[in-house]
């Protein structure tokens, strides 16, 4: 229960009745004693010398003082909010900024956004009683913003917290024709928000200093595929100069540390050798003094395997494929053509162009318009002139993929898909790429590299990548930011780096999970794997102090800027009982009062 | 003997037996007593001569100054006389406070000083006063009116404010022979003493002023509020009890007593506090005879 904020009328009644109560007791006061003396003839003699106030106007000044006290402190604790007294418009919109720099820590120890928080209480508790408050965020944490009451508003700010990662937004919910509304924006200034000019802003940016890793990725050397290099960027953004160690470790062997000197908004790049850890997650941290955001400091990425695969193209004769398998890393490419074709062990991965064996081959395979089989879906006739109307994400081999521009003269028209799954299809729902993990894995294309534009595609290596990596059993490395990461599996189970499970939501073709700081998920679906590196690596989000707001801030220091808007009148009216206390005391000691 | 009462009891009486007042200026009394006297007549003690005159008894003739000088001289003898003794009991309804009640201790008092004047035949009256003359043992003498003392004493009921001028002046309005006032109260007159005490003055009678007091009044007990109601005049006042307020009380209370103690002294008047608190037994045999008013 509070009693803060009562209506003026409702804090009247309670201001009578405490009037009423102290009265009362007043007048219930018990009766002095009477006690019979021989002669008041002595007492008489002494009270002719003494100075007294009359009997009356003791009580009057007694009763008026316990008046004063009593309605001194009842309005200090029901806080009565009177238009007249408050102010300013009746509907108040807070937007706080709940972006990736307002967890930096200021210099009390508490974040910017803890601070924003209290701003926001202050300015909600401070409001008229019949307020109404409408609480949003940057992140979109608040779903539906919408105008609610004094303890509505409270109950929504205590669940807002800092959202990493993603790009921060003022939220649309300001009407240009609304006059009463005070619009407040509480932001440290440095994420770029498109502030509509009516709205005030509080700053809650304080200079910190930062130290970030703002790039990190583990890739294989182009000319040894078993040998990986690490390249880590460290960006100072604090204003001065730092020392930064920093260290990569990663499992199987030592760690790799490094001290950098860094000036005040420089930038390091290292490059490590990381060939000597095992596959799995590669962690790089940076370690400095005074540092506001942890969150930058650490970062995840993944060595991947260094098993080479073995690809055998089959095909009379494709530049542009074979040129396109040569530079996939790891992969070690022969070609043969069709009247050469022998199954054989020693392959991981067999490319059909136009070709395809009559009993399925040892190992998967990736065919481009094949000849009809047996083994494969049945097709006859010709699709002209087609193009891919609808592609699946959730799938391995497509995920990340546009094939929206991907057009075909010719393809073959896929008649009974059987038990393979539809990855691609034209605008009339008819089959172009189909997928299949029975048995040995295949993907098959319905036409040809020379019938489409599909290897003029950006997107073409990142097909054939994953094509091959899904057929090879590979599990994904995906990077991704802070925040809500959609991965491309359902029916998965997410751990993270320990093993332990993690709250996920599955939608129809996707598992959302979220990561409230650098972490490696990894997520295990009944066909796959997939493995993800969230990081902020963001040199704007490392940039603390990049702030638009660096004028507002040295004017009105954080602790001071609610306080300055809202004068906490109750605790005058507590001095005031305070002072009225000593007085009464004082006065009924000297006997001026009762 | 006399009937021990209730107020004295019979071995405390044997020791007052003993006793006899002091006076410090001759007596004017009438009857033969144990007191010096202004008159010059038959007794004991050797005051005078002078010529023998016609008349005079032929026994008091110095026979020896005769034979030396051949001249008649009479020898003179102070005459003895008894003494009128006035008690004043106070029996105004302040005396009516305290545990023993200042009336009783009074009436124990004025027992006990009556009991030794009777013994040695003077002259007693015993008066019970409040705003006046309340009620009175007319003149009594000799030890066998004791017992009517006694009895006269233990009626006496609280009751009245203290006048203690209206009585004197109603008292000594009627011819009374010149002696001693033994004047038993608690001198809370709210005209003041002074007045009183000036009838006295006037009548030149010796005066024993025995103020009792209790010690709930020198130093009284209240809560910080409290309605004081005045026994006598049932009149009440409010009042907040303070420190300061009781230390004054206090100091009032005492230069109450100076002021009547010094008065008496300036007289020549003896002046007793006879405190409640004070076993009665030490009040008369040691104060009193220390004060040289018993012996």
């Amino acid at each position: 229960m509070s009693l803060q904020g009562l209506p003026a009328l409702t804090a009247a009644a309670v201001l009578l009745a405490v009037a009423v109560m102290v009265l009362l007791l007043y007048l219930l006061k018990p009766a002095a004693r009477r006690m019979a003396v021989p002669s008041m003839v002595i007492w008489r003699l002494v009270l002719r010398t003494r100075k007294s106030t009359p009997d009356r106007l003791r009580w009057w000044l007694s009763l008026l003082l316990a008046l004063c006290i009593a309605l001194s402190l009842t309005l200090a604790l029901v806080r009565p909010q009177i238009s007249a007294f408050v102010g300013g418009a009746n509907k108040s919109v807070i937007v706080i900024d709940d972006s990736t720099t307002m967890a930096a820590i200021a210099s009390d120890g508490k974040t910017r956004f803890q601070h924003a928080l209290v701003s926001a209480r202050d300015l909600v508790q401070a409001g008229a009683a019949d307020a109404r408050f409408m609480i949003a965020d940057t992140r979109r944490l608040v779903g539906s913003p919408r105008l609610e009451s004094r303890e509505a508003a409270l109950s929504t700010l205590a669940q807002l917290h800092v959202v990493p990662g993603g790009r921060p937004q003022f939220p649309n919910i300001l009407r240009s024709d609304e006059r009463d509304v005070r619009a407040v924006l509480i932001t440290d200034g440095v994420a770029a928000l498109a502030t509509p000019p009516n709205v005030q802003t509080l700053s809650v940016y304080q200079i910190a200093d930062n130290v970030g890793i703002t790039a990190f990725e583990v890739r294989p050397l182009p000319r040894d595929v078993h040998r990986f290099q690490a390249y880590v960027q460290v960006f100072n953004a604090s204003p001065g100069n730092k020392q930064v160690q920093l260290q990569v470790a990663g499992a199987g062997a030592a760690p790799i540390r490094r001290v950098l000197q860094l000036a005040g908004g420089a930038t390091a790049s290292e490059v490590l050798d990381v060939s000597a850890y095992a596959t799995g997650p590669i962690r790089a941290s940076v370690d400095s003094t005074y540092d506001a955001l942890p969150l930058d400091d650490v970062a995840f990425s993944y060595r991947p395997p260094s098993k080479s695969i073995r690809v055998v193209m089959v095909s009379a004769g494709n530049v542009a494929l074979e040129r396109s398998l040569k530079v996939l890393p790891r992969v070690q490419l022969s070609v043969v053509p069709p009247g050469q074709y022998a199954s054989r062990s020693g392959v991981d991965v067999w490319v059909f162009d136009r070709f395809a064996p009559r009993a399925p081959p040892s190992s998967a395979a990736l065919l481009f318009r094949p000849a009809p089989v047996d083994w494969l879906p049945h097709a006859s006739g010709e699709l002209r002139d087609t193009s891919v109307g609808a592609w699946s994400n959730a799938h391995p081999v497509t995920d990340s993929l546009s094939l929206r521009d991907v057009l075909a003269e010719r393809a073959l028209h896929i008649r009974d898909v059987a038990r393979a799954q539809v990855l691609a299809s034209d605008p009339g729902r008819r089959p172009l790429i189909l997928a299949s993990a029975s048995g040995s894995k295949w993907v098959e294309v319905a036409f040809a590299l020379e019938d489409s534009n599909l290897s003029l595609q950006a997107g073409f290596p990142a097909f054939l990548s994953n094509a091959l990596n899904w057929m090879t059993g590979e599990p994904l490395a995906l990077q991704a930011g802070l925040g809500v990461i959609e991965l491309p599996v359902t029916r998965a189970k997410v751990l993270d780096l320990d093993g332990r499970p993690t709250a996920a939501r599955e939608l129809s073709e996707t598992t959302l999970v979220e990561a409230f700081q650098p972490t490696f998920y990894t997520a295990i679906a009944p066909d796959r794997r997939v493995r993800v590196a969230a990081n902020v690596l963001d040199p704007a989000l490392s940039a603390i102090n990049a702030t638009t707001l660096t004028g507002m801030a040295a004017a009105k220091p954080v602790a001071h800027t609610a306080a300055a808007l809202l004068p906490a009148a109750w605790l005058a009216l507590l001095a005031l009982a305070t002072v009225l206390l000593a007085l009464e005391w004082w006065t009924y000691n000297r006997r001026y009062t009762i | 003997m006399a009937t021990p009462g209730a107020l004295l009891d019979e071995s405390f009486l044997r020791k007052l037996e003993v006793l006899s007042l002091v006076t410090r200026r001759p007596v004017h009394g009438q009857l033969k007593g144990v007191h010096r006297s202004r008159r010059v007549g038959a007794g004991m003690v050797f005051s005078d001569f002078r010529p023998y005159a016609a008349g005079d008894d032929i026994r008091n003739i110095d026979w020896g100054i005769y034979l030396r000088m051949d001249r008649l001289m009479l020898k003179l003898f102070e005459e003895e006389a008894d003494l009128p003794v006035y008690v004043f009991v106070d029996a105004s309804r302040s005396m009516d406070f305290g545990a023993p009640t200042k009336l009783d201790y009074a009436r124990r008092i004025a027992a006990g000083l009556a009991y030794v004047a009777l013994l040695n035949h003077d002259r007693v009256n015993l008066i019970a006063f409040a705003d006046g003359v309340v009620q009175t043992l007319p003149t009594r003498r000799g030890k066998n009116q004791a017992p009517q003392a006694f009895r006269f004493l233990e009626s006496i009921r609280a009751s009245g404010q203290t006048s203690l001028q209206a009585t004197l002046r109603r008292f000594f309005g009627a011819p009374r022979t010149r002696g001693l006032a033994v004047v038993i109260s608690d001198f809370l007159d709210p005209d003041g003493i002074e007045p009183a005490f000036a009838v006295l003055r006037r009548f030149r009678h010796e005066v024993v002023a025995i103020h009792t007091l209790s010690p709930e009044e020198r130093d009284p007990q209240l809560p910080e509020e409290v309605v004081l109601v005045d026994a006598e005049d049932g009149s009440a006042s409010e009042l907040e009890i303070t420190p300061s307020l009781l230390e004054a009380y206090r100091a009032r209370f005492q230069q109450h007593i100076r002021e009547i103690e010094a008065y008496c002294r300036k007289y020549g008047w003896a002046y007793l506090q006879a405190s409640t608190a004070v076993p009665f037994e030490d009040l008369m045999l040691k104060m009193l005879r220390a004060e040289g008013w018993l012996r």
